[in-house]
């Protein structure tokens, strides 16, 4: 059999959905679920070998080729860009990028430059200069949500799935920036080299999502 | 203080011994191939004007260049492609030369790449341009160049030829703003199906519009073609396939089984200059492409001449990389000798020296002043002779 096609998962819960797509094709995955501290770890029936990374990190060893595939967030590519295929949506892991506020404060009022606090610059920058909006981005690593109530910014973009916490802490969406969910991203090279195994998958993938 | 003086800027290393084997054997190979096959070589200064890469099409965005200005404050970049001064060159001093005109290179690019990739910011690039036929037969000769290239490598590959005049014909057909078409672009050159989907559906459903859909999809054998012959929508756009088709079934015959030929209808990349035949090489084990080139039959013209060209560049960096990771290292070769002078012998040291050079053995001075040294030094250097001149009689010692 040829040498196994390495496929990186966002370790979580994209890792878990994706695991679950797996089986659903009928891959036995046991040696993913009960992995222990194991970083890679085989699909022997798939001749697939999964490798556990985080988000960027995905992303960072598809582009270079050293994982043929890689399932990663929308957030992570609209923030890392880079170039790869973005072959499926996988649907799973929805959510979005929005701006949010504290509640009821006007935003878009005045003529000052707003400072926006997120996780995400590159997606902060690109969101307000398509609008042609001067802005001050500042990188927060933790809970985004505290720069605008401790007055530090404007308002964050952040990703927002239920919107609870936003709400438990007085801040409300005001706008959406981007739908977000699980992709399939393959090399570009992978992809020409090993075409017939690949779209294989990738047919099995999108007949059972 | 000084902070940086013992190591290298982000994107750049120093190469030592056996990598620098590897290099130069990859680069004279490449080199000389070109030149058998009737390519002049020509060598471009590290530093241009600004104004040679600012052209109305802006192939190279200002954050990726490396700047600096010249003693009259005028911009200068370090260069970060080789087609664009050779271009220059073309349409200046080689304006009255014979066409076609043959050339080829071996010169390291310079570009900012995002820190922290693993990405190098300078890049030794060999290859080829043709300039002056518009033929099919030059396309020919140059993919098969690509083609012996690969060869002379010696490693598995897969030589990719696409034709972006398909992508340009289709979506100039199709009602949209230049911002949307550069979406489209963008989404197909990254195979995003479901993004490029939900865009070309606001544009109705039609002939252009499932075409484009489809030329992501669009790549592999043969087969590409039957598919997507179906698929264009007129007669001029089938034209651009056919010459395509035939282009890729004789390259086939050229690989033969040395290598794989397949075609991708969604090569489309922004950087290029290329308006037709777009060609790309891969290489097991390496993430991004070897080889890349194609037809530029627009470029020369910013600079004030009319005429086609085409060509392809092979990142030697890329090759190095492979051949390394191959562990076929080539271990660096021990001289053969070391010759030992006696106090008031050197000179007749010397000439010993030459006079085995000459013969063809690689042949070190010793400089030490004691035997004892010179015999450590051998050993640890695993130089197999040591030849000691004492002015009587000449000593070997193996």
């Amino acid at each position: 059999m040829s040498k196994p096609i390495r496929i990186a998962l966002t370790k979580g819960r994209l890792e878990k959905d994706t695991v679950g797509l797996l089986e659903k094709l009928g891959f036995d995955c046991t040696a993913v679920r009960e992995k222990g501290r194991k970083l890679i770890l085989p699909v022997p029936d798939a001749n697939l070998e999964v490798v556990l990374a985080k988000a960027n990190d995905v992303i960072t060893y598809v582009e270079h080729g050293v994982c043929d595939m890689g399932v990663v967030g929308k957030d992570t590519i609209m923030e890392m860009k880079g170039k790869f295929f973005e072959l499926v949506d996988l649907g799973f892991g929805r959510c979005k990028f929005a701006l949010a506020t504290k509640k009821g404060y006007d935003f878009y009022s005045g003529y000052g430059i707003k400072t926006i606090a997120t996780k995400y610059p590159n997606v902060a920058r690109s969101f307000f200069e398509k609008k042609g909006m001067d802005t001050e981005i500042i990188k927060i690593e933790g809970s985004v949500e505290l720069a605008p109530l401790l007055e530090l910014a404007d308002g964050i973009v952040d990703i927002v799935e239920t919107g609870t916490t936003l709400k438990e802490n007085g801040l409300e969406v005001i706008e959406d920036v981007a739908p977000i969910s699980a992709r399939l991203i393959v090399n570009t090279v992978s992809l020409k080299m090993r075409q017939a195994e690949i779209e294989k998958l990738i047919k099995l993938i999108e007949e059972n999502l | 203080m000084r902070n940086y003086d013992l190591i290298t800027p982000e994107g750049t290393k120093d190469l030592l011994f056996g990598e620098c084997i590897i290099r130069r054997k990859i680069e004279n190979t490449l080199l000389e191939l070109f030149k058998s096959r009737g390519y002049s070589e020509m060598i471009t200064p590290g530093l241009e004007f600004y104004d040679v890469f600012n052209l109305n099409s802006r192939y190279f965005p200002q954050e990726n260049l490396y700047k600096l200005t010249d003693s009259k404050g005028r911009l200068l970049v370090m260069r970060p492609d080789s087609t664009m001064p050779i271009a220059r060159v073309v349409a200046t001093r080689l304006r009255d030369a014979v066409l076609p005109l043959k050339l080829c290179y071996d010169q390291t690019v310079y570009r900012t790449e995002p820190a922290l990739k693993g990405r190098s910011d300078e890049i030794v690039q060999t290859g080829i341009e043709l300039i002056g036929s518009q033929l099919k037969i030059a396309d020919l000769e140059v993919i098969s160049t690509a083609v012996d290239s690969m060869k002379a490598i010696g490693m598995e590959f897969s030589l990719e030829i696409g034709h972006i005049g398909i992508f340009k014909e289709l979506v100039g057909r199709l009602e949209a703003t230049d911002k949307e078409k550069e979406r489209i672009r963008k989404l197909i050159e990254n195979k995003n199906f479901p993004a490029l989907n939900d865009l070309l559906d606001t544009f109705g459903s039609n002939h252009i519009t499932d075409a484009l859909k489809k030329l992501p999809a669009l790549f592999g054998g043969a087969e590409v073609f039957e598919k997507a012959e179906e698929l264009m929508p007129d007669e001029n756009i089938k034209r651009l396939l056919d010459e395509l088709r035939e282009i890729y079934e004789d390259a086939a015959e050229l690989c033969g089984n040395d290598g794989n030929i397949t075609v991708d209808l969604g090569l489309v990349n922004k950087t290029d200059y290329y308006t037709g035949l777009i060609i790309k090489g891969y290489l097991e084990g390496h993430g991004d492409e070897v080889i890349s080139g194609g037809r530029y039959d627009k470029l020369i013209s910013e600079f004030g001449y009319d005429i086609p060209a085409i060509g392809f560049a092979v990142n030697v960096n890329a090759i190095c990389k492979v051949v390394e990771k191959s562990g076929i290292f080539p271990a660096v070769p021990s001289p053969d000798a070391i010759v030992f002078a006696e106090s008031g012998c050197e000179v007749e040291a010397l000439r010993t020296a030459q006079e085995l050079r000459e013969q063809g053995e690689v042949v070190e001075m010793a400089l030490f002043d004691d035997l004892e040294s010179v015999r450590e030094y051998a050993k640890e250097r695993k130089i197999g002779k040591v030849v000691v001149i004492d002015g009587e009689n000449e000593e070997e010692e193996a």
